[in-house]
């Protein structure tokens, strides 16, 4: 047992060793991770857009300084969007007042489809059309649905790229932030 | 030892820069902000009015619980005489003083703000090949704008989406710079595209074309959308500002 000790430490030390490097490169793969997904738009001013609405007026970004906006990518093949865009009605309905814009902006090629997920969808904001997806390159989209939250500075200030109803209680929260500033 | 010691005057020479850098910020608060070091000084705290103001014979322990709760209720009207009102009224002086100087600063800011976009203007668009497009709009009873497209020379160089406050703009009499770029001397063409709803909000998309000379100086063209009564109709026309 005597002669055996000394193993043990060993074999206890070269598992704590193995354990450090594995925790370090798992680290080191979730920085690199994060790094890679950090939406560069994050605190920079949001880029300015006019775009046409669905059976409505054009909507230009700028006209909206003062007022939290919250710009809702989605598609007309996307079943979240769809959830999320009603989400973001019950949002807008009880926010509207105190300075709230809602967009919805379509990047489908197929402009009937959005045209007819936009009659089906019934919400009280703009539901904008971008077929040539300058607004979808401009503020990086790289995935359906994502939400951007623009404070009334017009500095970007959260971005979220996926949509689920637990989400739900934190996009509110974040938007009574922004609200509140 | 010596390396101990070196290492130590590396941290002081290491943190010399932080604590010059610490003192300096102390300062620049202190000079910004002198009414909240002076604060104290001009109000100070209610347990400690009586023992500044109080008169001897207030502060007898013979004196009855009743005197001393008048005393007390007297207190601060007594101190506020008592206390000189020159740090007060200095402390408003200095935020006035600092008032100004933001006002100052962002005077400051705003001038130079324009002049740079004057410089930058003059340095991107020399007056020599300077071309800008403006467009106006008058009553604008038979056409609802939506969009305009400018095409100059084949090449398309604006396209521009009016929103109902950018219109309503245009209708009160305002005139919007739809382009302003840089055009060598010679013969141009300018073709703008106006969509939008005309009578009876039908979707509408008329032209506009201009052949125009561009000499040395600076051209200016007006896009002007008017609304001819006899037929019922927009027209559009391009201006060539001489």
């Amino acid at each position: 047992m005597g002669r055996q000790q000394p193993n043990d430490r060993a074999a206890l030390r070269s598992r704590t060793a193995w354990t450090a490097v594995l925790a370090g490169a798992l680290a080191m793969a979730t920085l690199m991770t994060s790094a890679a997904t950090a939406y560069v738009l994050l605190g920079h001013q949001a880029p300015d857009f006019a775009l046409h609405a669905v059976g409505g007026n054009n909507v230009r970004l700028s006209e909206h300084r003062g007022d939290v906006v919250v710009l809702s990518f989605w598609g007309s093949r996307c079943g979240q969007c769809r959830m999320q865009l009603a989400a973001l009605d019950n949002s807008f309905k009880t926010y509207h007042s105190a300075g709230l814009q809602v967009f919805g902006v379509n990047v489908d090629d197929d402009q009937a489809g959005a045209l007819e997920f936009a009659r089906t969808q019934k919400v009280g904001f703009p539901l904008l059309l971008d077929p040539q997806k300058s607004v979808a390159r401009t503020y990086v989209v790289d995935n359906l649905p994502m939400t951007v939250l623009i404070d009334r500075g017009g500095a970007v200030r959260q971005v979220h790229r996926d949509f689920s109803s637990k989400f739900e209680p934190l996009y509110l929260q974040q938007l009574r932030v922004l609200l509140n500033e | 030892m010596l390396h101990v010691a070196c290492h130590r005057r590396f941290l002081a020479l290491k943190a010399a820069p932080l604590r010059l850098a610490a003192v300096t910020l102390g300062a620049l608060l202190l000079a910004a902000h002198p009414s909240a070091f002076a604060q104290p000084a001009a109000a100070p705290p209610a347990g400690a009015v009586p023992a500044v103001t109080a008169t001897p014979g207030a502060t007898q322990p013979a004196a009855a619980p009743a005197s001393a709760a008048a005393a007390k209720s007297a207190a601060p009207a007594a101190a506020a005489s008592a206390v000189p009102a020159t740090p007060a009224s200095d402390a408003a002086t200095d935020t006035r003083g600092l008032d100004q100087d933001i006002q100052g600063l962002k005077k400051d800011v705003v001038d130079l703000n324009r002049d740079l976009f004057v410089l930058e203007e003059e340095l991107l668009f020399p007056a020599n090949t300077q071309v800008a497009v403006f467009i106006s709009m008058d009553v604008g009873e038979f056409f609802a704008l939506d969009t305009v497209t400018l095409k100059i020379d084949q090449k398309e160089v604006a396209n521009y989406l009016y929103t109902p406050r950018e219109v309503e703009a245009l209708a009160k009499g305002g005139v919007h710079r739809l382009y302003l770029g840089n055009l060598r001397a010679g013969q141009h063409e300018l073709v703008a595209f106006f969509s939008g709803q005309g009578p009876h909000e039908r979707d509408y998309r008329r032209g506009a074309t201009l052949k125009f000379q561009k000499g040395i100086g600076a051209k200016y063209l007006e896009l002007k959308i008017n609304d001819r009564q006899r037929r019922q109709q927009p027209e559009f026309e391009i201006k060539d500002w001489e």
